[in-house]
């Protein structure tokens, strides 16, 4: 039982460290902000996501149980939210999107 | 070996919030510093979920949510508060 709840949380871990370095690396990678800002706010929302799942599974108590299920539910919310704030804010300050170079829009 | 895999993913999250820094210091625009925002609001929300269930405390789950609420409304005050200022250069 224990040795289950191990590997269950070491592949969780190793989901949630390749989601936050891809989406760390996506900052840099890419060279448009709408671009940027799709590739990040994937991987970092499906990062603390895993890391939520991660400590569901091995929480203490189901005081905490709850509090992370609550944290879950409004980081659904929030995440995509104001992944549409910063997308809108940049289309409203002037940004056009990158094309490929010889490619009209 | 729990401890391993809490104390290995905290710090690759730390490093990732490291390398997130150099992008809010050199983004152009202020949209990319508002998305390397965003990716460091969200990185240290995990981290602090990832804490608290190592402590096993619950204060740090408390922390957690209120830090996610106001991370959310940084980022929105932030966008209505400097959009007036580059107003000024949708014109050319």
């Amino acid at each position: 039982m224990g040795n289950l709840l191990d590997i269950i949380s070491l592949i969780l871990a190793v989901l949630a460290s390749i989601f936050a370095i891809a989406g760390t690396l996506s900052l840099f990678r890419f060279p448009d902000c709408y671009t940027r800002l799709q590739a990040s706010s994937l991987a970092s929302s499906t990062a603390p996501f895993t890391i939520f799942l991660l400590s569901l599974v091995n929480a203490a108590d189901v005081a905490s149980a709850f509090r992370i299920l609550l944290l879950m539910l409004f980081f659904l919310v929030s995440s995509p939210t104001s992944t549409h704030i910063i997308s809108r804010y940049a289309w409203f300050s002037g940004i056009t999107p990158w094309t490929k170079p010889g490619k009209l829009l | 070996m729990k401890a391993l895999i809490f104390n290995a993913t905290s710090w690759i999250f730390i490093a990732c919030i490291g390398v997130a820094i150099i992008r809010l210091i050199l983004g152009p625009r202020g949209a990319d510093r508002l998305t390397a925002l965003a990716v460091i609001s969200s990185l240290i929300l995990a981290l602090l979920v990832l804490y608290g269930t190592q402590e096993g405390r619950l204060l740090y789950l408390d922390v957690a949510l209120l830090y996610d609420v106001f991370g959310f409304l940084g980022i929105l005050g932030i966008a209505r508060f400097f959009r007036e200022k580059e107003r000024d250069d949708r014109r050319f």
